[in-house]
């Protein structure tokens, strides 16, 4: 498909986006919780692959590892602009997050699933530093193997697992708090 | 055994891919390890947590949105990398750090003028003009030139005079020096009375 892209075929580039929007998109929406943001990004995130497919090398690794390394290298460098941004947003969000708060409380005899976990699974996200959400998102949510994420983040596959289990470990406490899980 | 070794470990047995030996070797870790333990125990439960949870859903106008970026992108290669060596020609002046320099330039002079006492007149469209600016050019060359030519000038008149009065001065020294050599005015004291009463018979003679 990239070989067709690089001869310049349209049909090809449009298959290529309608084959892996979904993915880049889930990760910036589970990375960023903001679905107008993860949209922008997503945009972005092709609009490079469009510009620098040249500088993909087949033998150097598997397009998704590529486009995810890439779709990851954008989202840093918006986590880091936006980071005044965010100081102010989150005192903001403190009140609908108390409210929210309330009313999951009033309902933990039943289990959580689908949309509603989603959005309680994007609050617990956001609060984990980006290395450990970027880890748990490509291990448990976009069922990446270890060799593909050490080759997207550029560490070693020890560096994925151990960061994998403090990922995972922080996000069951911050779901406990939240009274979401036993 | 540290944790710390057996943090990869964990991690596939979690996955439930480990051979027999290494998992026994886990598990006897975790019977002793308290907080192991409890991070296995942890990561089930975002596991499970996690697995509950709905796909996201793309939206559906994503793919066209994208598309419609990349064909428009894409059909204007020429232009990006026009657009592209014109920021990168002006990309050290549009520099932050380069905005603050002129900023602080402008405003030393403007401090400079207020100490100074330069006059600063509002500019205006007009002044602008070509023939105006020329014009302005060319007189205050003219100007100066003419006052570099009478500088000059007047330099060289006072130099003419310094010479002259210079020359009488030695002229006039010479004769002092030569007078006593002769011994002529010492000897003669009635040709020095004489002058005085020639003069005054000449008037004489002019008022008869």
């Amino acid at each position: 498909m990239v070989e067709r892209c690089l001869r310049g075929e349209e049909a090809a580039w449009e298959d290529l986006v309608k084959t892996h929007t979904r993915r880049v998109y889930s990760i910036c929406l589970r990375f960023t919780s903001k679905e107008q943001e993860a949209q922008d990004l997503t945009q972005e995130v092709f609009l490079r692959v469009f510009r620098t497919v040249k500088s993909f090398r087949a033998g150097e690794g598997s397009f998704t590892v590529w486009l995810t390394r890439l779709t990851r290298n954008l989202l840093i460098d918006n986590y880091r602009r936006t980071k005044s941004e965010r100081v102010t947003d989150s005192i903001e969000d403190q009140l609908p997050m108390l409210e929210e708060k309330t009313a999951i409380e009033s309902r933990t005899d039943a289990m959580l699933a689908g949309r509603e976990a989603s959005e309680v699974l994007q609050g617990a996200l956001a609060k984990l530093s980006p290395e450990l959400r970027e880890t748990v998102i490509l291990r448990d949510l976009e069922g990446m193997e270890y060799r593909e994420i050490a080759g997207a983040l550029g560490v070693p596959e020890g560096t994925v697992k151990s960061r994998l289990n403090r990922g995972r470990a922080e996000l069951a406490r911050i779901l406990r708090r939240q009274k979401v899980v036993v | 055994m540290k944790c710390t070794d057996l943090e990869a470990l964990i991690c596939d047995y979690i996955d439930g891919v480990l051979s027999g030996p290494e998992r026994s070797t886990v598990e006897l870790h975790l019977a002793e390890c308290e907080s192991c333990r409890e991070m296995v125990a942890d990561s089930r439960v975002a596991l499970e947590f996690m697995s509950r949870t709905a796909d996201v859903d793309v939206p559906p106008a994503l793919v066209n949105k994208i598309l419609f970026e990349v064909r428009t992108g894409g059909s204007a290669p020429v232009r990006t990398s026009k657009r592209r060596w014109i920021s990168r020609f002006f990309e050290p002046v549009l520099q932050p750090k380069f905005a603050m320099g002129m900023a602080m330039t402008m405003l030393s002079f403007a401090m400079l003028g207020q100490f100074t006492k330069i006059p600063v007149r509002q500019l205006k469209p007009s002044d602008l003009a070509p023939a105006k600016v020329w014009s302005t050019i060319e007189d205050k060359t003219w100007r100066s030139w003419e006052r570099a030519k009478k500088y000059y000038e007047s330099l060289r008149l006072v130099y003419e005079i310094r010479e002259t009065l210079s020359d009488w001065n030695e002229a006039a020294d010479g004769k002092a020096v030569q007078k006593p050599a002769t011994g002529k005015d010492t000897a003669s004291p009635e040709k020095q009375v004489d002058k005085p009463i020639q003069k005054r018979s000449q008037s004489d003679n002019k008022s008869s």
